[in-house]
Protein backbone atom coordinates (compact mmCIF):
# COMPACT_ATOMS: atom_id res chain seq x y z
CA UNK A 1 0.00 0.00 0.00
CA UNK A 2 1.22 3.42 -0.88
CA UNK A 3 1.08 6.12 1.66
CA UNK A 4 -1.19 8.68 0.23
CA UNK A 5 1.94 11.67 0.92
CA UNK A 6 4.19 9.49 -1.32
CA UNK A 7 1.94 9.15 -4.37
CA UNK A 8 3.23 10.03 -7.51
CA UNK A 9 0.37 11.92 -10.47
CA UNK A 10 0.57 12.97 -14.33
CA UNK A 11 -1.05 16.62 -14.29
CA UNK A 12 -2.30 16.96 -17.51
CA UNK A 13 -3.53 20.32 -18.99
CA UNK A 14 -6.51 21.45 -20.11
CA UNK A 15 -7.11 25.14 -21.72
CA UNK A 16 -5.95 26.89 -18.29
CA UNK A 17 -6.68 24.07 -15.63
CA UNK A 18 -5.03 20.98 -14.80
CA UNK A 19 -5.97 17.96 -13.70
CA UNK A 20 -4.08 14.65 -12.66
CA UNK A 21 -4.06 10.82 -12.87
CA UNK A 22 -2.27 8.59 -10.30
CA UNK A 23 0.35 7.94 -12.56
CA UNK A 24 0.54 4.00 -12.00
CA UNK A 25 -2.22 4.51 -14.23
CA UNK A 26 -0.35 5.93 -16.95
CA UNK A 27 1.80 4.35 -19.39
CA UNK A 28 2.48 7.00 -22.36
CA UNK A 29 2.34 10.66 -23.15
CA UNK A 30 2.05 10.18 -27.19
CA UNK A 31 2.59 12.68 -29.92
CA UNK A 32 -0.65 13.94 -31.47
CA UNK A 33 -1.49 11.00 -34.05
CA UNK A 34 -4.26 10.90 -36.77
CA UNK A 35 -7.57 9.77 -34.55
CA UNK A 36 -9.59 7.31 -36.45
CA UNK A 37 -13.28 7.78 -36.74
CA UNK A 38 -16.24 5.40 -37.39
CA UNK A 39 -19.96 5.43 -36.82
CA UNK A 40 -20.41 4.80 -33.17
CA UNK A 41 -22.76 6.00 -30.06
CA UNK A 42 -20.68 5.86 -27.37
CA UNK A 43 -20.98 9.64 -25.76
CA UNK A 44 -16.95 11.06 -25.02
CA UNK A 45 -15.27 8.19 -27.06
CA UNK A 46 -14.25 10.70 -30.73
CA UNK A 47 -12.33 7.37 -32.16
CA UNK A 48 -9.29 5.69 -32.16
CA UNK A 49 -5.48 5.26 -31.94
CA UNK A 50 -3.34 2.69 -33.29
CA UNK A 51 -0.75 2.51 -30.96
CA UNK A 52 2.14 -0.76 -31.74
CA UNK A 53 -0.57 -2.70 -33.18
CA UNK A 54 -3.17 -2.11 -30.52
CA UNK A 55 -6.27 -0.14 -31.02
CA UNK A 56 -6.99 2.37 -28.15
CA UNK A 57 -10.07 4.02 -27.74
CA UNK A 58 -9.31 7.95 -27.82
CA UNK A 59 -11.94 9.54 -24.99
CA UNK A 60 -12.38 13.19 -25.13
CA UNK A 61 -12.42 14.43 -21.33
CA UNK A 62 -12.32 17.17 -21.72
CA UNK A 63 -16.02 18.26 -23.11
CA UNK A 64 -16.97 17.15 -19.62
CA UNK A 65 -14.31 18.56 -17.41
CA UNK A 66 -13.75 21.58 -19.10
CA UNK A 67 -16.38 21.90 -21.04
CA UNK A 68 -16.77 22.61 -24.71
CA UNK A 69 -14.49 25.60 -24.92
CA UNK A 70 -11.20 23.93 -24.11
CA UNK A 71 -8.45 25.02 -26.55
CA UNK A 72 -6.89 22.24 -29.38
CA UNK A 73 -6.22 19.11 -27.84
CA UNK A 74 -1.87 18.37 -28.71
CA UNK A 75 -0.79 15.07 -27.05
CA UNK A 76 -2.73 11.60 -25.89
CA UNK A 77 -2.04 10.66 -22.54
CA UNK A 78 -2.43 6.93 -22.33
CA UNK A 79 -3.69 5.41 -19.06
CA UNK A 80 -4.72 2.17 -18.32
CA UNK A 81 -8.55 1.95 -17.54
CA UNK A 82 -10.59 -0.42 -15.75
CA UNK A 83 -13.61 -0.95 -18.27
CA UNK A 84 -16.29 -3.87 -16.75
CA UNK A 85 -13.62 -6.29 -15.86
CA UNK A 86 -11.09 -5.54 -18.08
CA UNK A 87 -7.77 -3.52 -17.61
CA UNK A 88 -7.17 -1.08 -20.92
CA UNK A 89 -5.87 1.57 -22.52
CA UNK A 90 -7.51 4.61 -23.04
CA UNK A 91 -6.13 7.87 -24.83
CA UNK A 92 -6.73 11.16 -22.97
CA UNK A 93 -6.49 14.41 -25.75
CA UNK A 94 -5.08 16.92 -23.23
CA UNK A 95 -3.58 20.63 -24.38
CA UNK A 96 0.59 20.40 -23.70
CA UNK A 97 2.67 19.05 -21.69
CA UNK A 98 1.88 17.06 -18.59
CA UNK A 99 4.28 17.04 -15.33
CA UNK A 100 4.95 13.92 -12.96
CA UNK A 101 4.70 15.03 -9.79
CA UNK A 102 4.52 14.57 -6.01
CA UNK A 103 1.54 16.04 -3.92
CA UNK A 104 -0.34 16.00 -0.79
CA UNK A 105 -3.75 15.56 -1.01
CA UNK A 106 -6.27 18.05 0.27
CA UNK A 107 -9.41 16.28 1.73
CA UNK A 108 -12.74 16.28 -0.59
CA UNK A 109 -15.60 18.00 0.23
CA UNK A 110 -18.03 15.53 -0.84
CA UNK A 111 -19.51 17.73 -2.81
CA UNK A 112 -16.75 16.94 -6.06
CA UNK A 113 -18.43 14.67 -8.93
CA UNK A 114 -17.92 11.25 -8.87
CA UNK A 115 -14.89 10.75 -11.19
CA UNK A 116 -12.98 12.93 -8.70
CA UNK A 117 -11.11 10.93 -6.60
CA UNK A 118 -8.96 13.27 -4.87
CA UNK A 119 -7.47 17.09 -4.82
CA UNK A 120 -3.51 17.68 -4.66
CA UNK A 121 -2.43 21.09 -3.03
CA UNK A 122 0.29 22.60 -5.47
CA UNK A 123 0.70 26.04 -3.77
CA UNK A 124 -2.60 28.35 -4.79
CA UNK A 125 -3.36 25.65 -7.55
CA UNK A 126 -5.76 22.75 -6.09
CA UNK A 127 -5.91 19.97 -8.72
CA UNK A 128 -8.34 17.50 -9.18
CA UNK A 129 -7.49 13.76 -9.81
CA UNK A 130 -9.92 12.31 -12.19
CA UNK A 131 -10.99 8.58 -11.90
CA UNK A 132 -10.95 8.00 -15.79
CA UNK A 133 -12.99 4.66 -15.27
CA UNK A 134 -15.60 6.20 -13.13
CA UNK A 135 -15.75 9.15 -15.71
CA UNK A 136 -16.12 7.38 -18.98
CA UNK A 137 -18.74 4.69 -16.96
CA UNK A 138 -20.76 7.98 -16.19
CA UNK A 139 -21.02 9.54 -18.94
CA UNK A 140 -21.85 5.79 -21.01
CA UNK A 141 -24.52 5.53 -18.98
CA UNK A 142 -26.24 9.36 -19.36
CA UNK B 1 9.19 12.41 -25.83
CA UNK B 2 9.77 9.14 -24.61
CA UNK B 3 7.26 6.53 -23.11
CA UNK B 4 6.96 6.51 -19.99
CA UNK B 5 6.80 2.36 -20.19
CA UNK B 6 6.29 -0.07 -22.89
CA UNK B 7 2.86 -0.78 -23.57
CA UNK B 8 1.71 -4.60 -23.31
CA UNK B 9 1.66 -5.90 -26.75
CA UNK B 10 -1.64 -8.00 -26.86
CA UNK B 11 -1.69 -9.42 -30.10
CA UNK B 12 -5.47 -9.71 -32.38
CA UNK B 13 -6.91 -13.18 -32.92
CA UNK B 14 -5.26 -14.44 -36.04
CA UNK B 15 -7.99 -14.53 -38.64
CA UNK B 16 -7.31 -14.14 -42.23
CA UNK B 17 -10.60 -13.47 -44.69
CA UNK B 18 -11.63 -11.79 -47.49
CA UNK B 19 -13.82 -8.35 -47.09
CA UNK B 20 -15.40 -6.17 -49.57
CA UNK B 21 -14.66 -2.57 -48.65
CA UNK B 22 -17.30 -0.50 -48.49
CA UNK B 23 -18.50 2.96 -48.25
CA UNK B 24 -21.34 4.92 -46.23
CA UNK B 25 -21.01 8.58 -45.27
CA UNK B 26 -17.76 9.02 -45.81
CA UNK B 27 -16.56 6.12 -43.62
CA UNK B 28 -14.71 3.10 -44.96
CA UNK B 29 -16.78 0.24 -43.57
CA UNK B 30 -16.02 -3.38 -44.26
CA UNK B 31 -18.07 -6.99 -44.39
CA UNK B 32 -16.92 -10.20 -45.28
CA UNK B 33 -17.01 -10.96 -48.96
CA UNK B 34 -18.56 -14.80 -47.67
CA UNK B 35 -21.74 -12.86 -46.58
CA UNK B 36 -22.23 -11.34 -50.00
CA UNK B 37 -24.36 -12.65 -52.65
CA UNK B 38 -24.39 -9.75 -55.43
CA UNK B 39 -23.69 -6.21 -55.55
CA UNK B 40 -25.99 -4.72 -57.51
CA UNK B 41 -27.35 -0.85 -58.91
CA UNK B 42 -30.47 0.78 -57.35
CA UNK B 43 -32.48 -0.67 -60.12
CA UNK B 44 -35.90 -2.96 -59.35
CA UNK B 45 -36.10 -1.82 -56.09
CA UNK B 46 -39.68 -0.99 -55.09
CA UNK B 47 -39.98 1.38 -51.89
CA UNK B 48 -41.35 -0.25 -48.61
CA UNK B 49 -44.38 1.81 -47.01
CA UNK B 50 -46.05 -0.40 -44.89
CA UNK B 51 -47.28 2.00 -42.02
CA UNK B 52 -46.49 0.59 -38.69
CA UNK B 53 -43.97 -1.46 -40.13
CA UNK B 54 -42.32 1.46 -41.23
CA UNK B 55 -42.72 3.44 -38.17
CA UNK B 56 -40.60 0.53 -36.34
CA UNK B 57 -38.06 0.55 -38.34
CA UNK B 58 -37.61 3.52 -40.39
CA UNK B 59 -34.42 2.36 -41.70
CA UNK B 60 -36.00 -0.16 -44.37
CA UNK B 61 -36.27 1.89 -47.61
CA UNK B 62 -36.63 -0.70 -49.93
CA UNK B 63 -37.45 -4.73 -51.29
CA UNK B 64 -36.00 -6.22 -53.75
CA UNK B 65 -37.26 -9.48 -55.88
CA UNK B 66 -34.28 -11.83 -56.92
CA UNK B 67 -35.24 -15.55 -58.17
CA UNK B 68 -37.86 -15.73 -56.24
CA UNK B 69 -37.21 -14.38 -52.64
CA UNK B 70 -37.45 -10.83 -51.62
CA UNK B 71 -34.88 -8.85 -49.60
CA UNK B 72 -35.81 -6.25 -47.02
CA UNK B 73 -33.19 -3.41 -48.20
CA UNK B 74 -31.70 -1.26 -45.14
CA UNK B 75 -30.55 2.15 -45.71
CA UNK B 76 -26.77 1.52 -44.31
CA UNK B 77 -26.26 5.30 -43.09
CA UNK B 78 -29.94 4.99 -41.15
CA UNK B 79 -28.21 1.74 -39.61
CA UNK B 80 -25.43 3.47 -38.57
CA UNK B 81 -27.05 6.67 -37.20
CA UNK B 82 -25.22 9.14 -39.64
CA UNK B 83 -26.83 11.81 -42.21
CA UNK B 84 -28.98 10.77 -44.99
CA UNK B 85 -25.96 9.70 -47.99
CA UNK B 86 -26.01 9.09 -51.34
CA UNK B 87 -26.79 5.48 -51.88
CA UNK B 88 -25.83 3.91 -55.45
CA UNK B 89 -25.03 0.25 -54.66
CA UNK B 90 -27.06 -3.01 -53.02
CA UNK B 91 -25.15 -5.17 -51.29
CA UNK B 92 -27.69 -7.96 -51.40
CA UNK B 93 -26.42 -10.54 -48.30
CA UNK B 94 -26.19 -14.52 -48.68
CA UNK B 95 -28.01 -17.00 -46.64
CA UNK B 96 -30.33 -13.91 -44.83
CA UNK B 97 -33.34 -11.96 -46.85
CA UNK B 98 -31.12 -8.73 -46.06
CA UNK B 99 -29.99 -5.86 -48.85
CA UNK B 100 -27.57 -3.22 -47.53
CA UNK B 101 -27.84 0.27 -49.59
CA UNK B 102 -23.93 1.86 -49.14
CA UNK B 103 -22.39 4.95 -51.35
CA UNK B 104 -20.22 2.95 -53.11
CA UNK B 105 -18.24 -0.32 -52.86
CA UNK B 106 -14.68 -0.21 -53.28
CA UNK B 107 -12.39 -3.32 -53.55
CA UNK B 108 -12.17 -6.92 -51.80
CA UNK B 109 -9.38 -7.34 -49.65
CA UNK B 110 -7.75 -9.67 -47.67
CA UNK B 111 -7.14 -8.93 -43.76
CA UNK B 112 -5.02 -10.80 -41.18
CA UNK B 113 -6.41 -10.36 -38.17
CA UNK B 114 -9.63 -9.23 -36.38
CA UNK B 115 -9.25 -6.59 -33.20
CA UNK B 116 -11.96 -6.55 -30.78
CA UNK B 117 -14.26 -3.61 -30.51
CA UNK B 118 -12.27 -2.06 -27.45
CA UNK B 119 -14.75 -2.29 -24.49
CA UNK B 120 -14.86 1.27 -24.25
CA UNK B 121 -16.92 1.41 -26.93
CA UNK B 122 -20.38 0.61 -25.06
CA UNK B 123 -23.20 1.30 -27.42
CA UNK B 124 -25.34 0.26 -30.55
CA UNK B 125 -21.83 -0.29 -32.01
CA UNK B 126 -20.99 -3.15 -30.30
CA UNK B 127 -23.82 -5.15 -32.23
CA UNK B 128 -23.04 -3.33 -35.73
CA UNK B 129 -19.40 -4.65 -35.49
CA UNK B 130 -17.85 -7.85 -35.51
CA UNK B 131 -14.27 -6.35 -34.83
CA UNK B 132 -11.53 -3.53 -36.16
CA UNK B 133 -9.11 -4.41 -38.78
CA UNK B 134 -6.11 -2.70 -39.42
CA UNK B 135 -5.09 -2.04 -42.82
CA UNK B 136 -1.91 -0.10 -43.87
CA UNK B 137 -2.26 1.72 -40.35
CA UNK B 138 -6.22 2.49 -41.48
CA UNK B 139 -8.69 0.70 -38.67
CA UNK B 140 -11.50 -0.55 -41.07
CA UNK B 141 -14.65 -1.75 -38.76
CA UNK B 142 -16.22 -4.69 -40.36
CA UNK B 143 -20.06 -5.11 -39.48
CA UNK B 144 -21.78 -7.90 -38.15
CA UNK B 145 -24.15 -8.45 -41.56
CA UNK B 146 -26.60 -10.13 -39.48
CA UNK B 147 -26.92 -6.65 -37.20
CA UNK B 148 -28.68 -4.83 -40.41
CA UNK B 149 -32.05 -6.31 -39.93
CA UNK B 150 -31.64 -8.97 -36.71
CA UNK B 151 -34.11 -11.49 -35.82
CA UNK B 152 -36.81 -9.49 -33.33
CA UNK B 153 -36.42 -6.57 -36.99
CA UNK B 154 -37.30 -9.45 -39.23
CA UNK B 155 -40.12 -10.86 -36.90
CA UNK B 156 -41.57 -7.62 -36.94
CA UNK B 157 -41.43 -6.99 -40.96
CA UNK B 158 -42.38 -10.66 -41.68
CA UNK B 159 -45.65 -10.42 -38.96
CA UNK B 160 -46.68 -7.00 -40.60
CA UNK B 161 -47.02 -8.84 -44.11
CA UNK B 162 -48.29 -11.84 -43.28
CA UNK B 163 -51.36 -9.42 -41.72
CA UNK B 164 -51.13 -7.68 -44.98
CA UNK B 165 -51.30 -10.59 -47.13
CA UNK B 166 -54.53 -11.65 -44.86
CA UNK B 167 -56.18 -8.90 -45.22
CA UNK B 168 -56.06 -8.72 -49.16
CA UNK B 169 -56.75 -12.67 -49.85
CA UNK B 170 -59.63 -12.41 -47.31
Amino acid sequence: MIAEADKSYVLFPLGEKRFALRAETVTELARPDSVQTFPHRTPLLTGVLVRRGRIVPVCDVAQVLVGPAAPPRKFYLIANCKIGARQELTAVPVTGECELASAASVPLTGSEPAYVSGMLSFGNEIVAVVALEKLICAEATA
Amino acid sequence: MKPLKHLRSQPPQPAREDVIVFAVGGYKLAIAAGAVKEIRGMDDLHPFKLGGISAQIAKLKYTLERNGATYFVIDAAQHFRLPASKASRVMVLRNIPTGVLVDSTDRIMEISALHALPPAFTHEERGWYRGLAVVNGLVVPVVNHNAFLNGAELEIVRAGLERVRVVVTA
